[in-house]
């Protein structure tokens, strides 16, 4: 008789739950030598598992996702292995609390198909850090290069004395499967990132999720930004495994007092300005007209493949398509997220309209992600932050490679940014170790001398007063 | 390093079990309990399951592997349900079973 889908996910989970059984018993020590293992392994697989996962998803460039592989494992182990995830974390003499990690169990970890076995690695690395087992769900276009990825990562485990089934892999291709997994009752937590569908299922599955979606980042050049690094440093983002990093740049805002300079260093440094036929034309084969979401057939592609799938010819070592347009919103699919070489163009007539379509772009899709400033103004700076929705908001920073962190700031380097109440999310930080464990707090008898001096019974008084109250409270006796 | 004694009247077999019962180490107790098992039914004739009772002494023990608590489940399905019980465990080790949803099943005490 035939499995049915919840006797399939009974088994991974029991495998789990048996493995998370085992693993709660490790102490530091064991936890941190499975840990380095797995780093190493996935390090050392750094550019097999590039090459693989380009050459299996058609998606981006294999030398920058063997950067990825680095972020996912040299310095995300870089970030965490001094952490204490085990037992007593933390002691405080002076508020007699004592901290104690303890893991979750198992966390089933979706994966998307732009960044697959980088993000897997990263996973991986973070669940077996905290002694939490990790079942993962790969995107079904990067299948095989993920499997293979989590392979690696659990043959050094197992070498370094890690539980049986510690990682396991379910069989990519089926929604239904994965939404049984996610709801069932002996998952401690999803970890999903992908698209808003996925997120939005991992949110309803009944369990506790960490889900981070979609972006939509503007970059904004204030007059004050040295404008050829600006340019320079935002096409080696928005160039970067060709755009797939949804924290990459989607649309760049100037005032209209450096349009032309900013246009000129833009096509200085081999931008295209597409004109207003050729931006129809894109926009067709970009973004999906009913859905105002980006065609998948474009994610990741280069310029050569999006201008031959548009009809176009543009100047041979072209980098990115730049589209001009007048507004933001399903009248204008360009001002939608597209990952893939394709940057949006805004020119406004003052530095309030300009801070104005930044929120219009940033409320687009795109809240609580990730966003962009070039200015050399402080002021600046702060008012750009504080108006704009966004988890990171990165300074004269390339935004692919500063919302991930580790490279360019001190952000935790992450594969997985949370988004905060407006992308869902329960957190805007860039996830890490410290998000997979529950901490435990003892604590010791501490009186509070002010609260017990007052006599109780005013409390119960209605002719009391808050400010009797408050000066019986903090009365000195 | 685990050691295994293992004892068995008509009605009882008693195994205790001294060290770390990693996955390396269980796999020589699911050897020796196999074989006494196997030993136990040539000896009885008995029809499975077996009409004895099994008693996994934990006194020793600081750690298992998952692979010894499937050791516990192949080894309690063996024997009539309540006929199986696993017993001295230090806390931790309760812990573990509580966590693996088994200490009701394989009667943890």
């Amino acid at each position: 008789m035939a499995e049915t889908l919840q006797e399939k996910a009974d088994e991974v989970l029991s495998r789990a739950i048996l493995a998370a059984a085992e693993f709660q018993q490790f102490n530091q020590e064991q936890t941190d030598r499975v840990v380095e293992a797995v780093y190493k392994a996935g390090l050392n697989a750094r550019i097999i598992l590039a090459k693989m996962a380009v050459e299996e998803t058609g998606i981006g460039i294999w030398q920058h996702k063997v950067w990825k592989n680095v972020i996912a494992t040299q310095l995300v182990y870089e970030s965490i292995i001094n952490e204490k995830t085990v037992g007593v974390i933390s002691n405080d003499s002076v508020t007699g609390i004592t901290e104690i990690a303890q893991p979750l169990g198992p966390i089933f970890a979706v994966t998307p198909v732009t960044n697959p076995t980088s993000t897997a690695m990263y996973k991986i690395l973070i669940c077996l850090k905290t002694r939490n087992p990790i079942i993962i769900s790969a995107h079904r276009g990067a299948a095989k290069c993920t499997a293979e990825a989590a392979r690696i990562c659990y043959e050094a485990a197992l070498e370094a004395g890690a539980p049986e089934d510690c990682i396991q892999v379910i069989s990519a291709g089926s929604r239904d499967f994965t939404q049984t997994v996610m709801a069932h009752p002996k998952v401690a937590l999803i970890l999903a990132t992908g698209g808003t569908g996925l997120v939005r299922a991992a949110y309803s599955s009944g369990n506790p999720a960490i889900g981070v979606g979609p972006g939509n980042v503007p970059v904004f050049i204030d007059e004050s930004a040295d404008i050829p690094f600006a340019v320079s440093s935002i096409i080696s983002s928005k160039t970067f495994d060709n755009g797939t990093i949804c924290a990459s740049e989607q649309s760049i805002i100037v005032e209209e007092k450096i349009e032309l300079q900013v246009r000129e260093e833009f096509a200085r440094q081999h931008c295209y300005f597409l004109p207003p036929d050729e931006i129809k034309k894109v926009e067709k084969v970009a973004v999906v007209e009913e859905t105002m979401s980006m065609s998948p057939f474009i994610v990741g592609q280069s310029v050569e493949t999006i201008a031959n799938k548009a009809g176009i010819t543009v100047p041979e070592g072209t980098r990115i398509l730049m589209a001009k347009l007048d507004g933001v919103g399903k009248n204008y699919p360009l001002s939608h997220e597209v990952l893939a070489p394709i940057l949006a163009f805004y020119v406004a007539k003052n530095y309030n309209q300009a801070i104005h379509l930044c929120i219009d772009l940033n409320y687009l899709g795109g809240i609580g992600h990730s966003a962009g400033i070039y200015a050399n103004d402080e002021k600046r700076i702060l008012e750009f932050s504080q108006v704009i929705n966004a988890g990171r908001i990165v300074v004269n920073t390339p935004t692919s490679q500063g919302a991930v962190g580790g490279t360019y700031n001190l952000l935790v380097p992450s594969l997985t940014l949370g988004c905060g109440t407006g992308g869902k999310n329960i957190t805007t930080e860039n996830i890490t170790a410290k998000n997979l464990i529950n901490i435990q707090r003892v604590c010791r008898r501490k009186m509070n001398d002010k609260y017990m001096s007052v006599n109780q019974d005013m409390y119960l008084d209605e002719n009391s007063t808050e400010s009797m109250l408050q000066f019986e409270y903090h009365k000195n006796h | 390093m685990v050691t295994i004694d293992i004892s068995n009247t008509e009605k009882t077999m008693n195994c205790s079990f001294t060290g770390r019962l990693d996955t390396n180490a269980s796999i020589q107790v699911g050897e020796e309990i196999t074989n006494k098992m196997a030993a136990i039914k040539g000896k009885t004739d008995a029809l499975f399951p077996i009409d004895i009772k099994i008693v996994f002494n934990l006194k020793d023990i600081n750690f298992i592997s998952s692979s010894f608590i499937r050791i516990c489940m192949g080894t309690a399905k063996q024997v009539p349900p309540g006929n199986f019980c696993i017993t001295n465990c230090d806390p931790f080790i309760k812990k573990t079973f509580k966590i693996a949803g088994l200490d009701g099943l394989l009667n943890v005490s």
